[in-house]
């Protein structure tokens, strides 16, 4: 019974193991930055954790999940009969308990490599995030920051004299204000409508981090810490789990060990093994 | 349709509004066309006066314009290339139109002027033998 139990055991452990080689292979290769940076703050964390959901390894994180949960509900049910069983079954169904664990286990173990994996890939994507947000910003080239204040110096120049253009060169009859003028100017009254919307509309609200609004680039630097503080949790959860493995291999010592000791105890042959032991046969009156 | 694709079409919309601010290219070497056609035309000998004032009638609000588009050109911001760089070092030569209307000059004592051509420096000239 024991035999079958075990193999019964290993059969669980193996039919586990396949997908595992399949879900070790899973990628992420999240969207483009280019497309994440123009979305709006508040946006960000969703888009990237849809796009994760969708993904082979985001599929395969929900899978491991799903299995620990009915290993955990298994191992619990089985906790429960071996409390009440006795004698043969007992030792039986705790060998079980230490089956499922041990499976449970390398679930667990398979979903955190999973895991750090996605999270390798997000740490990976916010540093991509950041650089182009850096990018976009203006770079800390010189040259370029000294063509930024000349094209801003030239704009507020331009702006004091378009009035003055459009007196001397549009207002006469001969000179007409030009068609780019006229539909420039509607577009920017529907721009500044659209734009008003824009500005109040509740998906377009600036990030808030403890209730205070933060620009992009903090709030994607806050992304980047929630990431390396999960990826430095996922490193605790490891050492759990080799505690576990640990503990469940003194069990299964202990429970090998009271396995012997009653066969031991349960022989008939009397232990002779030592002189003194056996003793009383010499001395017996024949 | 479900959430998903909901939530797909409203990012796509995202996408489509922002690249559809993207600036058309060339905005900076038609203005430098349009104003090379135009100073040339107001140096040229082949010109009659009247046919050289009509030209010059029908190219300002063009070049009004054009440097308007330059200027409100957001691919242009911060582009490090020579041609930007040269046109918004010297903004009294790359906007002709408004940097003249600014000054209350006509657009060729603009230029000239830029050139370091001025009416004294014409008048005190000589002509002479190298």
């Amino acid at each position: 019974m024991k035999k079958s139990i075990l193999l019964a055991g290993i059969a669980v452990v193996s039919v586990l193991a396949v997908p595992n080689i399949v879900m070790a292979d899973a990628k992420w290769q999240p969207q483009s930055v280019e497309r994440l940076v123009k979305l709006p703050a508040t946006y960000l964390t969703k888009s990237i954790d849809q796009d994760f959901r969708r993904s082979e390894l985001g599929q395969a994180v929900i899978g491991a999940e799903k299995n620990i949960g009915l290993k955990a509900q298994s191992l619990g049910e089985l906790n429960d009969a071996v409390t009440i069983a006795d004698g043969e079954v007992k030792t039986e169904l705790r060998h079980r308990v230490l089956v499922e664990k041990h499976a449970y286990l390398e679930l667990m173990a398979d979903r955190n490599d999973l895991r750090r994996k996605q999270l390798l890939t997000k740490r990976r994507l916010l540093d991509k995030l950041l650089n182009e947000i850096a990018d976009q910003k203006g770079s800390d080239n010189p040259r370029q920051r000294a063509l930024i204040a000349k094209q801003e110096e030239a704009q507020n120049r331009f702006e004091s004299s378009i009035s003055k253009v459009d007196i001397q060169l549009f207002n006469s009859v001969d000179a007409p204000q030009s068609k780019y003028g006229k539909k420039y100017a509607e577009n920017m009254s529907a721009i500044e409508k659209l734009a008003q919307k824009i500005d109040s509309h509740q998906m377009n609200e600036s990030a808030k981090l403890n209730g205070k609004a933060v620009t992009q680039e903090e709030y994607v630097r806050a992304l980047m810490a929630d990431t390396e503080s999960e990826l430095a949790i996922l490193q605790q959860e490891e050492t759990i789990l080799g505690y576990m493995a640990k503990l469940v291999a003194l069990d299964a010592m202990a429970l090998s060990e009271e396995g012997l000791n009653a066969e031991i105890a349960d022989s008939d042959i009397p232990d002779m093994s030592s002189p003194a032991a056996s003793v009383d046969l010499f001395i017996a009156s024949n | 349709m479900n959430k998903a694709n909901l939530i797909t079409a409203a990012a796509c919309a995202i996408l489509v509004a922002v690249s559809a601010t993207s600036a058309t290219a060339g905005t900076l070497e038609n203005l430098e066309r349009e104003r090379a056609i135009t100073l040339s035309n107001l140096i040229s000998d082949d010109l009659s006066p009247i046919e050289r004032q009509d030209r010059l009638r029908n190219a300002k609000p063009r070049l009004v314009d054009l440097e308007r588009m330059v200027m409100r050109d957001p691919s242009l911001k911060g582009k490090n290339t020579p041609d930007v760089r040269r046109a918004f070092s010297n903004y009294d030569m790359t906007f002709l139109m408004h940097a003249s209307v600014e000054k209350d000059r006509t657009l060729i004592d603009h230029w000239f002027e830029q050139m370091g051509v001025t009416t004294s420096s014409l008048m005190s000239a000589s002509v002479g033998r190298r």
